[in-house]
């Protein structure tokens, strides 16, 4: 590490880097964004089977919970160092990693999603003559929205965080700039990546439940 | 000794994980893995004291007075969107600045910010849903507003506090590493070393310590929670966490 000397001296934001570097802070961006949303996105695809798996066989969700669960516990320093010497200090490692730190919340929220649909809401689905796959696409998936939703804000916020991290096998989008001002002792980096990504969390947060809100106009009825 | 320093973590690539592993100056040596698991768990213990001495009696004393029911989702939603690698590193010059040195105060706010949400969410939970009808009967039998907090809605709700306290710690252990790149050591130093220079034996090596803390952190804390928790509260966790 540089001299602490040294590191007092230099400003926590020049703006003149900022100006200076944008390309590299859009790059950087850019690359955040993308991590987060295709890890997210196998996240919630394999979520999606898992679940239905868990749903159906009471045998699985146990097994599902408990893998799902075990992944989850595992560090993320230790998962990216793990599977380094079989991916490579890649894209592909970062999106492995977090793909599976989404599981465990995207599944038990699609889980508790489906169970919290009542079966007198079922049974006049059924009773209506919908075919399953029409009552699962139109009344089930529906009512278990909220929950799903909740899931996916738990799962992309953390998953922004996690990105951060993947710095340290040379991805990470604005955690690069973090590890970037951190081994420079250059402030400058390191503040525009942790406040960028402090404030992208909390920007997709509040577009996924815009959007949940926009999707399920009936549960805006119950607030006052 | 002369005076050249031996680094814990200077490690020939030709040597093996288990070699590695066997050899007992790995483990003892000033900085092998004995020290640097030291190192951390003292972190650790030290950001989960502060964690329970804030979010406890915050959320327990704003659960009964009914209060806050809005802020306890803020606090968990703001803490979950908070990077820990992010937050420790804009402490890192502040801290440098005020000449406190790289650690371990970034370290040590941010990981304690990470540990806040889960405890508190749990206890808000657990003392907010205790029975009504045990704590009505408390009121009736004389039991002061201390009393019902303590030796009710506590006590009650001691099985939810307890599992929200072991999952803050699985998470603040699993983070800690990144603490290797802020300036600092600990376990997670292995990693760091491996992935610097390129070295396999140290980087799983690594990697297998701090997964194995984190998994034995995890396990040693639920079987814990057995053994402290009187049967009676232990079956009203299951019934509780069915419906948070």
């Amino acid at each position: 590490m540089i001299p602490e000397i040294l590191a007092n001296r230099n400003p926590l934001l020049r703006w003149d880097w900022v100006v200076n570097e944008w390309d590299q802070i859009q790059e950087a961006l850019l690359q955040h964004l993308q991590l987060t949303f295709l890890s997210v996105l196998y996240g919630l695809l394999l979520s999606a089977v898992l679940a239905a798996f868990a749903l159906r066989y009471r045998w699985a969700l146990s097994t599902v919970t408990a893998t799902t669960g075990f992944l989850y516990t595992i560090p993320s320093v230790a998962l990216f160092g793990l599977l380094v010497p079989y991916t490579g200090l890649s894209a592909r490692t970062a999106i492995i990693a977090l793909t599976s730190y989404t599981l465990l919340i995207l599944v038990t929220n699609i889980v508790a999603g489906f169970r919290s649909v009542p079966a007198s809401v079922i049974e006049a689905a059924n009773g209506m003559g919908l075919s399953p796959r029409r009552r699962v696409l139109t009344v089930e998936l529906p009512l278990a929205l909220p929950y799903i939703i909740t899931g996916l804000r738990i799962a992309t916020v953390t998953t922004v965080g996690l990105v951060t991290v993947a710095a340290i096998i040379g991805q990470g989008g604005l955690g690069r700039l973090i590890l970037d001002g951190l081994r420079r002792a250059f402030w400058t980096p390191m503040t525009v990546g942790a406040s960028l990504s402090v404030l992208l969390a909390l920007a997709l947060d509040l577009l996924i439940f815009g959007a949940g809100a926009a999707a399920t106009p009936w549960t805006r009825r119950v607030r006052r | 000794m002369s005076g050249i320093q031996v680094q814990g973590s200077a490690v020939s690539r030709d040597v093996g994980l288990w070699e590695w592993f066997s050899n007992p100056e790995t483990w003892t040596s000033e900085r092998g893995i004995l020290p640097s698991l030291l190192d951390t768990l003292t972190l650790c213990a030290g950001v989960m004291v502060v964690a329970i001495m804030i979010a406890v009696p915050l959320g327990a004393s704003l659960a009964h007075k009914r209060k806050g029911e809005i802020t306890a989702t803020g606090v968990v939603n703001i803490g979950r969107a908070l990077p820990t690698f992010a937050v420790a590193g804009l402490l890192v010059p502040i801290s440098l600045r005020q000449g406190w040195g790289f650690e371990p105060w970034p370290i040590f706010i941010a990981l304690t910010l990470l540990a806040i949400p889960p405890i508190y969410l749990n206890t808000y939970t657990a003392v907010r849903q205790s029975n009504s009808g045990a704590v009505e009967a408390a009121r009736a039998m004389g039991f002061s507003e201390r009393d019902v907090l303590f030796r009710v809605e506590l006590a009650l709700g001691a099985g939810l506090i307890l599992a929200g306290i072991r999952i803050a710690a699985v998470q603040v252990v699993a983070t800690e590493p990144i603490r290797a790149y802020l300036g600092g050591d600990g376990l997670g130093r292995y990693v760091r070393d491996g992935l610097g220079q390129n070295n396999q034996t140290l980087l799983i090596g690594g990697a297998i310590l701090v997964a194995g803390l984190a998994t034995a952190t995890g396990l040693l804390m639920g079987l814990g929670e057995r053994l402290v928790l009187p049967e009676g509260v232990r079956r009203l966790r299951v019934s509780q966490s069915r419906t948070v």
